[in-house]
C-alpha cells in the first residue's frame, strides 16, 4: 500500500479533515495507476484538477504516485483550503513541474475542455440547502461548504455533471466523483449513460454508517 | 501562481464563455518572483502540446516580455543545442516565474480578479455568480 501524504499543520476548524472519503479516493487512485498510464502514456503531462481539494491530500497523492508530470490546477471555494493545499504540497516536497491552487467555484475560472483528469469529492451530505459563500475570511462557516450538498446531497454534484462535457478535454477527459448511498449513485450513473457517458464504479466501501463509492465518467466514443 | 497557469484560466462569468475576449485575461500590477525549479526538457516538450501559444504571447507581453517567437516552436528536441536554448527560456518563463500578487481583467466584461499570496481568486460576488 502506498503511503498517505503528510498533513500535520492544518486547522481542521477551517479545512475539511481527511476522513474515510478522502482515504477511499487515495485507494481508488492507487488502483487506477495502471489504467491511467494506459490512457495517457508514461511521462505524459495531462491537466489534472481536483475540485474542492481541501487539505490537498488527494491531489498530493496523485502527484506523487500517478502523474509526476501532470499540470496540476486544483480548486477550492474556501480560501483557507487554498492555503492548506500549499502547506500540504510543501510538506510532502512535491516536485511536479507545476502545481497551483485556484480559489473558485467548481471549475468556473478554468478554460473549457482543458481538463484531462477531474477529481471531485463533493459536499454530498443531504441538507436543507447548500450554504451561502461567507463574506469574510474570519467567518466560521467556510467548512460547511465542504459538507452540505442540499437535496439528496446532490445539488452541487448535479451542477458539475451537467457541465461535464464542457469541462473535460475532448479526446481523453476522465472524471472521478465520489458518492454516498443517499446520493442514489445508480440513478445518477444510469442518467449519465443515457447522456452518452461510460460510467464505472471503480471502488465501493462501507465506511462507518456511510456507504461510499467512486464513479468514473468517460465519453462514449463509439 | 505559475506563469503556465495563466494559459488555463479565464473569466469565471458564464456569459463571457462565448466571447473570445474572456481568455486570456489581461495581467496588470503584477509582482513576479523567480523560483528555481528542476529543469526537465522532456516535460516542456510534452507540455507545449497543451499550450495555446497566442494566449502565452499575450500574457508575456502584459508582463513586459516581448521575446517569445510568433509561432509555437514545433518538434523541439532536447539534444539539439538551439532547441535547448528555447526550452530553457520556456522553462524559466512558464515554470520558474510566479505571479505573487496582481490583477487579472476580463477583456470582455472588464471584471477584475485578484492574485494574492500566489493564489488567484475567481470567486464572484452573488449578483454575478
Amino acid at each position: 500500500m502506498l503511503p498517505t501524504p503528510k498533513f500535520s499543520n492544518l486547522d481542521f476548524d477551517k479545512v475539511y479533515e481527511p476522513a474515510e472519503d478522502t482515504f477511499l479516493l487515495l485507494d481508488c487512485f492507487e488502483g487506477q495507476i495502471q489504467y491511467l498510464n494506459t490512457q495517457f502514456g508514461p511521462g505524459s503531462t495531462p491537466v489534472i484538477t481536483e475540485i474542492g481539494t481541501g487539505s490537498g491530500v488527494v491531489t498530493t497523492f496523485v502527484c506523487q504516485h500517478v502523474f509526476p508530470y501532470g499540470i496540476v490546477l486544483s480548486t477550492d471555494i474556501n480560501p483557507h483550503a487554498c492555503l492548506a493545499f500549499m502547506d500540504t504540497v510543501t510538506e510532502n516536497s512535491i516536485v511536479n513541474p507545476t502545481v497551483d491552487t485556484l480559489q473558485m467555484s467548481l471549475t468556473s475560472g478554468i478554460r473549457p475542455n482543458a481538463i484531462d483528469v477531474l477529481i471531485f469529492n463533493p459536499p454530498y451530505v443531504p441538507a436543507e440547502e447548500v450554504p451561502q459563500i461567507p463574506e469574510s475570511l474570519q467567518d466560521s462557516k467556510w467548512l460547511d461548504l465542504a459538507l452540505s450538498g442540499g437535496e439528496d446531497g446532490m445539488e452541487v454534484t448535479w451542477i458539475l455533471l451537467h457541465q461535464l462535457d464542457h469541462i473535460l478535454s475532448k479526446k481523453v477527459g476522465i472524471a472521478y466523483i465520489l458518492f454516498c448511498a443517499r446520493n442514489k449513485p445508480e440513478e445518477v450513473a444510469n442518467y449519465m449513460r443515457q447522456q452518452g457517458w461510460i460510467v464505472d464504479v471503480v471502488i465501493h466501501r462501507k465506511a462507518g454508517w456511510e456507504v461510499l463509492s467512486i464513479l468514473r465518467f468517460k465519453r462514449n466514443e463509439s | 501562481m505559475k506563469f503556465l497557469t495563466t494559459n488555463f484560466v479565464k473569466c469565471a462569468i458564464k456569459t463571457c464563455d462565448s466571447s473570445i475576449d474572456a481568455f486570456p485575461l489581461q495581467y496588470t500590477e503584477c509582482e513576479l518572483v523567480q523560483q528555481e525549479q528542476d529543469y526537465n526538457p522532456e516535460f516542456i516538450v510534452h507540455m507545449l502540446e497543451r499550450i495555446q501559444w497566442d494566449a502565452l504571447i499575450s500574457v508575456a507581453r502584459d508582463l513586459g516580455n516581448d521575446g517569445l517567437p510568433a509561432n509555437k516552436p514545433e518538434g523541439l528536441d532536447a539534444i539539439i543545442e538551439d532547441d535547448q536554448a528555447i526550452l530553457k527560456d520556456l522553462h524559466t518563463l512558464l515554470l520558474e516565474t510566479h505571479i505573487v500578487n496582481g490583477k487579472m481583467t476580463c477583456k470582455h466584461c472588464n471584471h477584475v480578479y485578484h492574485i494574492k499570496n500566489s493564489i488567484p481568486n475567481f470567486l464572484l460576488p452573488p449578483h454575478l455568480a
